[in-house]
């Protein structure tokens, strides 16, 4: 469902000069698979799933997503992809019902189409008692549901997720991994990144591991801990970026 | 699970999506209390309010200088008693005869208004008909004491009338002897009257400032506002392109242009008309006339501009990484956009046509000529057609800004 091959994204920074967010990553991942992408802040995985979600152009190399390509056909992807993220806020001044609908339009859904997926939605997530407060007044829990219904309200057959249980409580983010499951569930392919180990633990099938824009290695954990000779994944993953801590 | 594949270009046209993005900023955009402020509550209800309240203030300190009795000085005078019997019988003023330096000391700290210097030679300089130097002493920073001193001035021309009428009398001529024409005013019926000339002038200040003024918050949100809260890679990720995006906000944001020229002048219009409002105060003939064709002449060469405005303030929302930073740039533009409506206030109606070519300027200078009665269609033709130019252009701009990622999304 993604294949993606020898992405690179360069940056130029007036201090800093050229910057290789992305060096060369390629992987697949398939329906009904949570596909993790562990890395520590700055290596390069928002910058990874930007490029996936067409909203930046890759410098070198290409990737498939939900059978479209990123660089031919990127209104294609993005028609059949759905994204949350830390940075994928809310209109302060629409209602939830309008921000979903709004999305819903932009999908290319008919009225009622919308209104029927709405409903279906809204009741699956409890979001009825607020379903008319404007986005600015409700709650962060609240403001999270919205967006889940925004990013599926077209059944999207791929999901982003890029830290999506950033800043959240625990009771939020529970949400969050929940929904993250049955998208799983339902047979959809999920990207889902993140630098918190026992998220990836709880979720991933596979895990891609991402560190300083380059794809240090992707397995199960089964096969990641072999390949360490480690049991904790903190170990498994300090081992695997080379910044293993010296035995005392 | 596959999922449905909408192969979204056929069944749902680029346009649905512009404007599905137009409806909803526009709606969005009119929920911010900045631009309902801005744009509907200040012209409808603080510029009449405020024209009303000067207008009070001017009648209000007409009636009292009417009224008012001014403290004045005669300097020298001995000089001619006469004289200065004249001036002390003149309407609402207090005579004191006091020297140079206690006139000026008094004038100077306000206990008198104005004073009056003879020369010793008056007297003798009337005998020989030679003009009699008169001095006015006044306070040109205080209002009070110009007025004295223009009391003074046409108190002692009367007199001076008066002088020449018992001249003529001693010779035996009638009064009327040294007036050859009697003159008199009449503004002709179908011509413009003061009100009408004043707004003439205040029109196309108020069109142009307000549209791009109007404005300002509306399209400071669209882009950098985005930025700030987070909601631009929202609709990034949506199926809708930048180009449509943009156009869907830029056509926002010229709606807001037109509604806020429309609505400033209504307010302005409103303000005329009330009885009591400053124009009334300050207009002393004829009424409003505002002629339908001016009007229509006018909201066509506000489209063009509408046009130009929305993308000049989109392309310095894209541009901008948060609204801080446009309301920075925004100001030096905004000064831009005044300067040539400030030159159509001066200009008057001979004008060379390669003015009409000047972005604003020929917007401002056809709508002042049309308040004024006054249309060249060639002038007309090429401000409208070189405005149309200007705004595509910005147009240009403001969707390239838009589709260039680094301007866009800070990596």
């Amino acid at each position: 469902m993604i294949s993606v091959n020898e992405l690179h994204k360069e940056f130029f920074d007036k201090k800093r000069g050229r910057i290789q967010a992305v060096n060369g990553i390629s992987f697949e991942c398939h329906p009904g698979e949570i596909f993790g992408v562990l890395g520590p802040n700055g290596a390069g995985k928002t910058t990874l799933l930007r490029m996936l979600a067409t909203i930046l152009q890759p410098t070198s190399g290409t990737a498939s997503v939900a059978g479209y390509d990123i660089l031919k056909e990127p209104q294609l992807v993005r028609q059949n992809i759905g994204y949350l993220s830390g940075s994928t806020a809310l209109y302060e001044r629409l209602t939830a019902r309008e921000m979903v609908t709004y999305f819903g339009t932009l999908y290319g859904l008919s009225a009622a189409e919308t209104a029927r997926r709405i409903e279906e939605i809204f009741t699956e997530l409890d979001m009825h008692s607020f379903a008319d407060g404007r986005c600015d007044k409700l709650s962060t829990g609240q403001k999270q549901r919205v967006s889940i219904a925004r990013s599926i309200i077209h059944e999207p057959p791929v999901l982003f997720f890029d830290e999506p249980t950033n800043g959240l409580d625990i009771v939020t983010a529970r949400t969050i991994t929940r929904f993250i499951r049955r998208c799983r569930n339902q047979g959809r392919t999920v990207v889902f990144s993140t630098h918190i180990m026992s998220e990836v633990e709880a979720l991933c099938e596979r895990i891609a591991i991402v560190y300083q824009g380059r794809l240090i290695v992707v397995g199960t954990l089964a096969e990641l801990r072999e390949q360490t000779g480690k049991q904790a994944f903190e170990d498994v993953f300090l081992k695997l970026i080379g910044e293993e801590d010296e035995e005392l | 699970m596959t999922g449905n594949k909408r192969t979204s270009d056929a069944a749902h046209p680029a346009s649905s999506r512009m404007l599905a993005v137009f409806i909803k900023e526009f709606r969005e955009i009119f929920r911010d209390r900045r631009t309902v402020i801005s744009v509907v509550v200040s012209p409808l209800l603080i510029t009449p309010a405020m024209f009303f309240f000067l207008g009070a203030i001017i009648h209000n300190e007409s009636k009292k200088e009417g009224t008012r009795v001014y403290d004045i000085g005669v300097i020298e005078s001995s000089a001619s008693p006469g004289l200065t019997k004249a001036i002390s019988e003149l309407p609402q003023v207090s005579v004191r005869y006091v020297s140079r330096q206690e006139a000026e000391t008094a004038i100077a700290q306000r206990k008198m208004t104005a004073a009056v210097v003879l020369t010793p030679e008056t007297d003798l300089l009337a005998k020989q008909f030679k003009p009699v130097p008169v001095e006015l002493l006044l306070d040109a920073g205080d209002e009070s004491s110009q007025a004295a001193a223009s009391r003074l001035s046409s108190g002692l021309a009367k007199i001076g009338e008066h002088v020449v009428a018992t001249r003529l009398s001693d010779r035996g001529l009638p009064a009327q002897f040294a007036s050859p024409f009697s003159i008199r005013q009449t503004p002709i019926k179908a011509g413009g009257s003061m009100t009408s000339l004043l707004l003439a002038t205040m029109l196309p200040y108020l069109l142009v400032v307000s549209s791009f003024g109007g404005a300002i918050y509306a399209s400071f949100d669209q882009v950098a506002g985005e930025k700030e809260r987070g909601t631009l890679e929202t609709l990034l990720v949506s199926p809708a392109t930048r180009r449509e995006i943009v156009l869907g906000k830029f056509a926002a944001v010229a709606a807001v242009c037109v509604i806020s020229s429309i609505l400033s002048v209504t307010g302005v219009i409103v303000s005329f008309s009330l009885p009591g409002s400053m124009f009334t105060a300050l207009s002393t003939s004829g009424g409003l006339h505002l002629s339908a064709s001016a009007i229509v002449v006018s909201m066509l060469m506000m489209l063009p501009l509408a046009v130009l405005f929305a993308g000049l303030l989109l392309a310095v929302s894209t541009f901008a990484r948060n609204q801080k930073e446009a309301q920075t740039y925004i100001t030096p533009i905004l000064l831009l956009v005044m300067v040539p409506v400030m030159i159509s206030i001066f200009v008057h109606s001979d004008i060379p046509r390669t003015m009409a070519l000047v972005p604003i300027l020929g917007t401002s200078i056809i709508i002042k000529q049309a308040f004024s009665g006054i249309y060249d269609p060639v002038f007309i033709s090429l401000a409208f057609g070189s405005s149309i130019l200007y705004g595509l252009a910005a147009v240009v701009l403001a969707t390239s800004l838009f589709e260039k990622e680094s301007v866009l999304i800070k990596a």
